[in-house]
């Protein structure tokens, strides 16, 4: 929003702390098969239950009509219309088309054809008619959970923490930070799923020493090792593997009954069946986390529904390949953390797999002790993350404090496409690294640098995070222009680039292309496309914010003609006096566009003076910082 | 400097001795300083470790979650130089190699032990050639093991070269602790020390690659 970035840098000094009212900021554990919303409130965490379930089901369905369902009822409507009901998206968080293939055989989706270099995967849905990125689907489930906290808290929410698996990289992180901006909400952090799981223990228990945490989701396995004391939570290492979880076992064990109703391998193509068998497969799954024997039904697309039965000695037997993948990255990050398993004061579950009996034995042998499950596995990251939610809200509370990891190593593109690791897996965040580039020909203005996350040596085997131009270089002799460049990964796990002529001291601009990431334009767009598909509920909630936009920019403006009336001009005060009154008039009625188009009118008009106002703060009170101040050496392993 | 909130003298510290605003890092400072210990190789692990601790507690960005965008970036550089400075200091070998690179002596990796500008004006420091067939032949031993999917073999090297660096670290910390160290003669000891380092590196990774056992046996056992 132009209108208010401009108001509020031209108020230097002022912190631009908003109110918090406590117990609005919430905690949200978006899910590969759930999510969950969980608020603290008299010093306790508690998810939000609808319809008696604190669990969403993170499966969307977009209807031909342009309709959206989101839950346990899109769910349903898995079974009669595959292509157009999106579930387990959070695999495809961050992924281009290519990633996807993988996952591709026994999933249902039409990909929708990207533009030339398409770096998302787009789903078609709606009958063919529409196509969404996951960041929208996801931002649907979060839309959900928004309103479900709204309702219960009475009230806008201030703030939110959502969490992502420990693995994931910087375009996984930056698509589900954009998720929710597509919601609507304010992500005040992204948190780890295993430190959110340490968090609800820690807290609740004053638990001190390391910790393992073991997280087996419905599509991604986390392992995490974590020292607690003294309310320092430090992330020691984390590893795991991002597309390995529960939803593994029900393709296990359909490709199981496939064989065993004598249909041939491909009959997984077929969408409907596909979906009535994993169906049937993750109805025995669960029932045999107490039975030891279960009948099985598939209901067929077509015909009679097919019957049959499971033990849980064969899904043990199916299920411990797919079990067995859990152990290496396990040993890599018990040796990443320098611990021996008989160093640990406890493992920790989460997730809804690890409620399975082989998975529990599973742990106890690999670790040497009976792993922890207090806590629900399927709500306590939701937890943790409202505790966090609850911290950063109520601002400086210094008893506590999480320190993460960086997931994978980031490095550069060198000559002849070999990965230059600048920040190394495991590195404590917020961290950075420096490097400074030569200019190799006379009078050269720009670099083009490659930007990757992975552990490969060859950038090809690598994720492609972001191709920066650095440009606008002074043309020197070869050689002499020395340009300094500066990564910072933040708390967030996110990175950013900064860069610096040495010689003449010229900041060097850097042009991002993310290449999973959102820009502004896109974010915008979406929003909008999104807006188009609201129904009447939706139309409600817009206005309300386009009326909460209003009244905020209108006092912004108020406050900047009250302080700074000498930056005026001749009839520049008259016109946004005029504008103003245009858009409290908008305001009274209730279409949301006109209030829209009045926002913009009175940002239109009142641009100049911002401009001004903005110029005078920072000649006032920004002269003299550098914003590169901070010398950094790379340190190799 | 002068504080950016209240524009009066912020004092050293981390937070302006005036209206108590987190400051921006000084970039000159070194990793003792940053992290207040007194520059030497004899450190208490646990005092730093503590000492880390609270500073993180202190400057870390959630902390400055809802405040000026100034807090937070300064906050975040802090952030940043602290974590730095405690993965070099926190490791015996790096906290070797960066105080012989405050005294101008590389021995660190390419990029290694620190100042990256200064690496080329050090002549490399001369590899002596019984350490080199030493580690030819551990090589050649390992390489034997891993083809032999010997995992044993494997563990029982990586404890024999583990020893040895011990030792050779226990001569840098006597090396350090004297009252005229020679610097020449701890740099010479730091070059082992990274051709142990190294074949340790790939030993583990071999191990890794070999010992994936059956679950239950993550290689501590016993």
């Amino acid at each position: 929003m132009p209108v208010e970035a401009l108001f509020t840098i031209s108020e230097p000094g002022q912190a631009r702390t908003k109110e918090i009212c406590k117990g609005r900021a919430v905690g949200i554990d978006l899910g590969t098969t759930n999510s969950l919303v969980a608020v603290v409130q008299a010093g306790q965490p508690r998810c939000l239950a609808a319809d008696g379930s604190a669990l969403l089901s993170s499966v969307v369905h977009y209807a031909a009509d342009g309709g959206i369902v989101v839950g346990a009822k899109a769910r349903e409507l898995a079974a009669t219309s595959p292509q157009d009901t999106i579930a387990s998206v959070k695999r495809f968080m961050g992924r281009g088309p290519s990633d996807a293939e993988a996952t591709r055989r026994l999933t249902t989706y039409r990909f929708a054809p990207g533009e030339a270099v398409d770096p998302m995967v787009r789903f078609a849905v709606a009958g063919g008619t529409r196509a969404v990125t996951p960041m929208e689907v996801s931002a649907e489930i979060l839309r959900v959970l928004k309103v479900r906290a709204e309702a219960e808290l009475g009230g806008e929410l201030d703030g939110v923490v959502i969490t992502v698996p420990a693995y994931f990289d910087d375009g996984q992180r930056q698509a589900t930070r954009d998720a929710g901006r597509l919601a609507g909400l304010e992500v005040m952090r992204l948190l780890n799923e295993p430190t959110a799981a340490a968090l609800a223990y820690g807290l609740d228990k004053q638990v001190q020493g390391t910790f393992a945490v073991f997280d087996l989701g419905g599509g991604t396995f986390d392992i995490s090792i974590l020292k607690l004391e003294g309310g320092v939570f430090e992330v020691k290492s984390t590893g795991g593997d991002s597309a390995l979880g529960g939803d593994d076992f029900d393709r296990a064990v359909a490709g199981h009954l496939l064989r065993v109703m004598g249909l041939p391998e491909d009959a997984g193509r077929n969408a409907g069946l596909a979906r009535a068998v994993l169906n049937a497969a993750r109805e025995a799954k669960e029932a045999l986390t107490v039975a030891t024997e279960s009948s099985v039904t598939v209901a067929m697309p077509e015909g009679e529904p097919w019957q049959g039965s499971l033990s849980r000695s064969d899904l043990d037997e199916l299920v411990h390949p797919v079990l067995d993948r859990c152990a290496p990255p396990v040993r890599r990050a018990m040796r990443d953390a320098g611990i021996e398993t008989a160093q640990l004061s406890g493992v920790i579950l989460v997730g809804g797999a690890t409620r399975m009996p082989l998975v529990r034995s599973f742990v106890a042998k690999l670790f040497g002790q009976e792993p922890l499950a207090d806590i629900d596995p399927d709500e306590v990251v939701a937890l943790g993350a409202a505790i966090q939610a609850d911290l950063l809200a109520s601002g400086g509370r210094s008893d506590v404090v999480l320190m993460d990891v960086v997931p994978l190593s980031l490095g550069l593109e060198m000559m002849g496409g070999v990965s230059e690791k600048l920040i190394h897996r495991n590195t404590t965040v917020p961290c950075g690294a420096v490097q400074t580039f030569t200019t190799y020909a006379d009078n050269q203005t720009g670099f083009d640098l490659h930007v990757v996350q992975g552990e490969r040596e060859m950038v090809a085997d690598c994720r492609s995070l972001a191709r920066f131009n650095l440009g606008g270089i002074p043309p020197m002799t070869a050689g002499m222009a020395r340009l300094k460049v500066t990564f910072t990964v933040d708390a967030d796990g996110i990175l950013s680039v900064s860069a610096r002529e040495e010689y003449t001291g010229k900041e060097a601009s850097i042009r991002v292309k993310p290449s999973y990431g959102l820009t502004d334009d896109e974010v915008e767009r979406m929003i909008r496309d999104s807006f188009d598909h609201a129904d009447d509920d939706m139309g409600a909630r817009l206005l309300t914010v386009e009326r909460v936009e209003a009244d905020r920019i209108l006092g912004a403006t108020r406050a900047a003609l009250s302080a700074s009336p000498s930056l005026l001009v001749a009839g520049e005060g008259e016109a946004i006096e005029a504008a103003m009154a245009s858009l409290e008039l908008a305001k009274s009625a209730t279409n949301h566009l006109a209030i829209r188009a009045a926002i913009q009118s009175l940002d239109e008009v009142s641009k100049e003076f911002a401009r001004r106002r903005m110029n005078a703060a920072l000649d006032d009170n920004m002269r003299g910082q550098s914003l590169d101040t901070v010398e950094k050496k790379v340190t190799a392993k | 400097m002068i504080c950016w909130s209240c524009q009066k003298a912020a004092g050293e510290d981390v937070f302006c001795v005036g209206c108590g605003a987190v400051q921006p890092p000084d970039g000159t400072a070194d990793y003792f300083q940053v992290l207040g210990v007194v520059r030497s190789f004899a450190i208490d692990p646990v005092a730093l470790e503590r000492r880390y601790k609270e500073l993180t507690k202190m400057l870390h960005p959630d902390r400055f979650a809802r405040s000026d965008a100034r807090a937070r970036r300064a906050s975040l550089e802090r952030s940043v130089q602290l974590n730095e400075a405690w993965r070099c200091l926190k490791d015996p070998i790096r906290r070797a190699e960066y105080l012989l690179s405050l005294h101008g002596v590389d021995v660190g990796d390419r990029g290694g032990a620190g100042n990256q500008d200064k690496s080329g004006e050090h002549a490399t420091l001369p590899v002596p050639q019984v350490l080199l067939m030493e580690v030819l032949e551990l090589r050649e031993a390992l390489a034997a093991a891993h083809a032999a999917r010997d995992v044993h073999e494997t563990e029982a090297l990586i404890a024999k070269v583990r020893g040895r660096l011990n030792t050779v670290m226990d001569d840098v910390a006597r090396g350090f602790a004297s009252p005229q160290p020679v610097l020449g003669t701890i740099a010479a000891r730091l070059v082992t020390v990274r051709y142990y380092r190294r074949f340790l590196d790939e030993a583990r990774l071999l191990w890794e690659q070999d010992g994936a056992p059956p679950a239950g046996d993550l290689g501590h056992a016993g």
